[in-house]
């Protein structure tokens, strides 16, 4: 059902979106972009309004200001047969057998129901769930319930999966399952958005993701791009460390000894200088790594500085009206 | 096939189903058998009551001995032509010791009146001042005297003839159409409140936003209508099915000579002969249509009640003034139907939630049948408009949406930045 995505090269378009509830100001001109084809991440902390953009972005409420375009700039209510939705509050009929309720959802986009059962039950059997093919939602386990509400959404093969908070309340074993579906839909042609507030998913599968913070994006690009973000961290335990301050005279400032080994940042280009010190300096190595910061720490790192900037702002605000 | 009836049916499918498809639905089903055993029960005590009360009831003439007969007489004549049938009559014969005022006191009996004395000048002690069966010795007493003052008279031998196509009165029409109004409002009232609970169901539930995601919250809506249409019509077919099957069992299990018999042949040639103005087949069918249209209105306001509401308690509440409010249409109507030319019942037939009853009710007493198209419309129409609404208020209230919201915010904001620019402008440079 991978369909034509006309002339755009992107599956979501999503320009400046914003939404008020009351005063507060949930969503802040957040942009959206998901190359077709891709499996797109939206990152952020509880709160921050990823939720909130993704049901603009699908058209199920609308923006106070913004606009977005789906699958080749058409409006989402156009292409609303062509998208899989997973909604992050679960919901099923509790007495709809498990087959039913996914042949349901695959008819309200379009699927034709007996279609829709015997796909349910491939999908189903496929994911190890071929038990309570016929079960009623209210007597399986919130996973389960879970998985049969993932396979509803895709059941009719959609051009856009969007899945918000998919891996939540998924044990290991089926959080590792619904990464190979996402994987093999994405293989199938199918542009995949979501969001998490999981690094390890996002890490492992997205192309492209966006960090929402404090209702408005910080962040887009690779997932590389976010960890390249941070300088690298270096690990280095000299063969002989009987004088810390002379070693640490070879290390950059800052570098800080835990045990016996130094712990310090190095930016880009500064690898082979610090190996000729090293080297040069004569202590030697016993151990040596050099890694990038792992997503989660250009994460924390991307938020805490936000918060930080809320907070200046804030310090600022309280200073000026104590003043006036 | 287009999308939005598509999705329009998957969901009335789903809801239908979701009814139909449990053992409660067969209580629901049965739920007039309820209604109508304790109304027989009701019934059956009232009549005892009525009867023991008619039992107990009586006049009482203190008379000569020579009066005794001609009374009594006089009584059997009188008591076959009253319109309402008189307290059974007591006869005594008069002595010294006979107090009238004792006799209307005796405990045991409701002793409603009695006369004594002569019978040109009776004394009638009463219970209650001009009283029927105060009037009712009287006239008794009237009618010894005349009979006795005429002589015997040559025995009356009239000749009647019953009209074999005379109409159907007007009364009888406007019964059919108070008929058809209580019906309607009955089923009505019964069926359409189901659909009060609907969305509220499934925003507990979480469903609502699949719902909302996959196709047009209008296609959500109407679809729902639908489904509990289905539920209504199915509940009215299993009831007339019911209802024909009992009467042919009835009809087979009785003696088949009384029901060709002439007396039963003209009782039932009678209950035929009650046309409706537009007659029997056209008044059924468009009862039928008003009936759904009653229900689309009804439910779809109910519909767009229960939206808004999130427990069970904010739909009573809700729900509560939307069935006193069907009340004053049905009690509207009723009176429309009692005076079909009248302005109220034009006012009711345009009013767009009595419509559906008012029009069924003239249907039965005007013959005209083209104004039906338009009211059909009319309502139609109307039904659209309230499913419109709710969706918006839905959108609105529910989803945090519409656009309704995205003006007001706008509006708001226009402000803010006008006096934004005025506190600006005063400050002194």
């Amino acid at each position: 059902m991978i369909g034509d995505q006309g002339l755009s090269d992107y599956s979501v378009e999503a320009n400046g979106l914003t939404k008020y509830f009351g005063d507060y100001k949930a969503v802040d001109h957040v942009s959206l972009a998901v190359p077709a084809g891709s499996i797109y991440g939206v990152l952020g902390p509880n709160g921050a309004g990823k939720t909130t953009s993704l049901r603009m972005t699908l058209g199920i409420i609308d923006p106070d200001e913004g606009t977005s375009r789906l699958l080749g700039g058409h409006k989402p209510q156009s292409v609303r047969s062509r998208i899989g939705y997973l909604p992050e509050e679960r919901g099923l009929y509790p007495g709809m057998k498990a087959r039913e309720a996914i042949a349901f959802m695959g008819a309200l986009r379009g699927l034709d129901w007996s279609e829709g059962r015997r796909r349910a039950a491939t999908f189903m059997t496929e994911l190890g769930l071929e038990r309570v093919i016929d079960a009623k939602i209210r007597k399986m386990s919130k996973g389960m319930a879970q998985m049969v509400q993932l396979i509803g959404s895709i059941v009719h093969a959609p051009d856009l999966i969007v899945l918000d908070e998919p891996f939540s309340g998924l044990d290991p074993v089926n959080q590792e399952r619904l990464e190979t579906l996402v994987r093999r839909e994405q293989e199938r042609g199918a542009t995949i958005l979501f969001s998490t507030h999981v690094m390890a998913h996002a890490e492992r599968l997205c192309d492209r993701i966006a960090i929402i913070a404090r209702s408005a994006r910080r962040f887009e690009g690779t997932v590389d791009e976010a960890r390249a973000l941070l300088p690298m961290q270096v690990r280095y335990t000299p063969r002989d460390a009987s004088d810390p301050a002379a070693v640490a005279a070879n290390l950059p400032a800052g570098a800080e000894l835990r045990g016996d080994a130094w712990h310090f940042a190095i930016e880009d280009g500064g690898v082979e200088p610090l190996l000729a010190r090293i080297t040069a300096s004569g202590h030697g190595v016993t151990g040596l790594s050099i890694s990038r910061p792992a997503l989660h720490d250009a994460f924390v790192h991307i938020v805490r500085q936000v918060d930080a900037g809320f907070d200046a702002d804030a310090t600022e605000d309280a200073v000026e009206e104590a003043s006036a | 096939m287009t999308p939005f009836v598509r999705n329009m049916f998957v969901i009335a499918r789903r809801d239908f189903l979701a009814i139909v498809a449990t053992p409660t639905f067969l209580l629901f089903l049965l739920a007039p058998l309820f209604m109508i055993g304790m109304g027989l029960a009701g019934g059956m005590g009232a009549s005892q009551l009525a009867d023991s009360a008619r039992g107990a009831g009586r006049i009482v003439a203190v008379a000569d001995p020579a009066d005794i007969e001609a009374l009594r007489s006089a009584d059997t004549r009188l008591r076959a032509v009253m319109p309402r049938e008189p307290a059974l009559l007591e006869l005594r014969v008069a002595t010294p010791a006979i107090d009238p005022i004792a006799v209307a006191r005796e405990k045991g009996a409701d002793t409603y009146a009695v006369m004594s004395g002569d019978l040109a000048a009776p004394r009638i002690v009463e219970r209650e001042k001009d009283s029927g069966s105060g009037r009712y010795l009287a006239l008794l007493a009237g009618e010894v005297q005349r009979a006795r003052a005429a002589g015997p008279l040559p025995p009356v031998a009239p000749r009647f003839e019953a009209l074999s196509s005379g109409g159907t009165s007007i009364a009888v029409q406007q019964s059919l159409g108070f008929g058809a109004v209580f019906v309607i409002f009955l089923l009505t009232l019964l069926l359409a409140g189901q659909t009060v609970s609907s969305l509220a169901e499934e925003k507990g539930n979480k469903v609502i936003e699949i719902l909302a995601a996959a196709v047009p919250l209008e296609s959500v809506f109407l679809g729902k209508l639908l489904g509990f249409l289905g539920v209504a019509v199915l509940f009215i077919a299993f009831w007339v099915a019911m209802a024909v099957g009992g009467g042919l069992a009835a009809a087979m299990l009785s003696d088949p000579a009384a029901l060709t018999s002439t007396e039963g042949a003209s009782k039932a040639a009678a209950a035929l002969a009650a046309m409706p103005a537009t007659g029997w087949p056209f008044f059924l069918g468009i009862g039928f249509v008003y009936f759904v249209l009653s229900f689309l209105l009804l439910g779809a306001v109910f519909l767009g009640v229960g939206a808004q509401a999130a427990t069970v308690r904010e739909i009573q509440m809700l729900s509560l003034p939307i069935t006193i409010f069907q009340v004053g249409m049905f009690s509207l109507c009723a009176a429309a139907a009692s005076a079909p030319e009248s302005s109220l019942a034009r006012f009711a037939q345009i009013f767009p939630f009595s419509s559906p009853l008012a029009m069924a009710a003239r249907a039965a007493t005007d013959d005209a049948k083209a104004i039906h198209l338009l009211a059909i419309g009319w309502q139609a129409l109307w039904v659209a408009l309230v499913i419109w609404i709710s969706v918006r208020l839905f959108r609105a209230g529910v989803l945090s949406s519409g656009s309704g919201w995205k003006f007001w915010r706008r509006a708001r904001g226009a402000a803010a930045t006008a006096a934004v620019a005025e506190a600006a402008s005063s400050q002194p440079h």
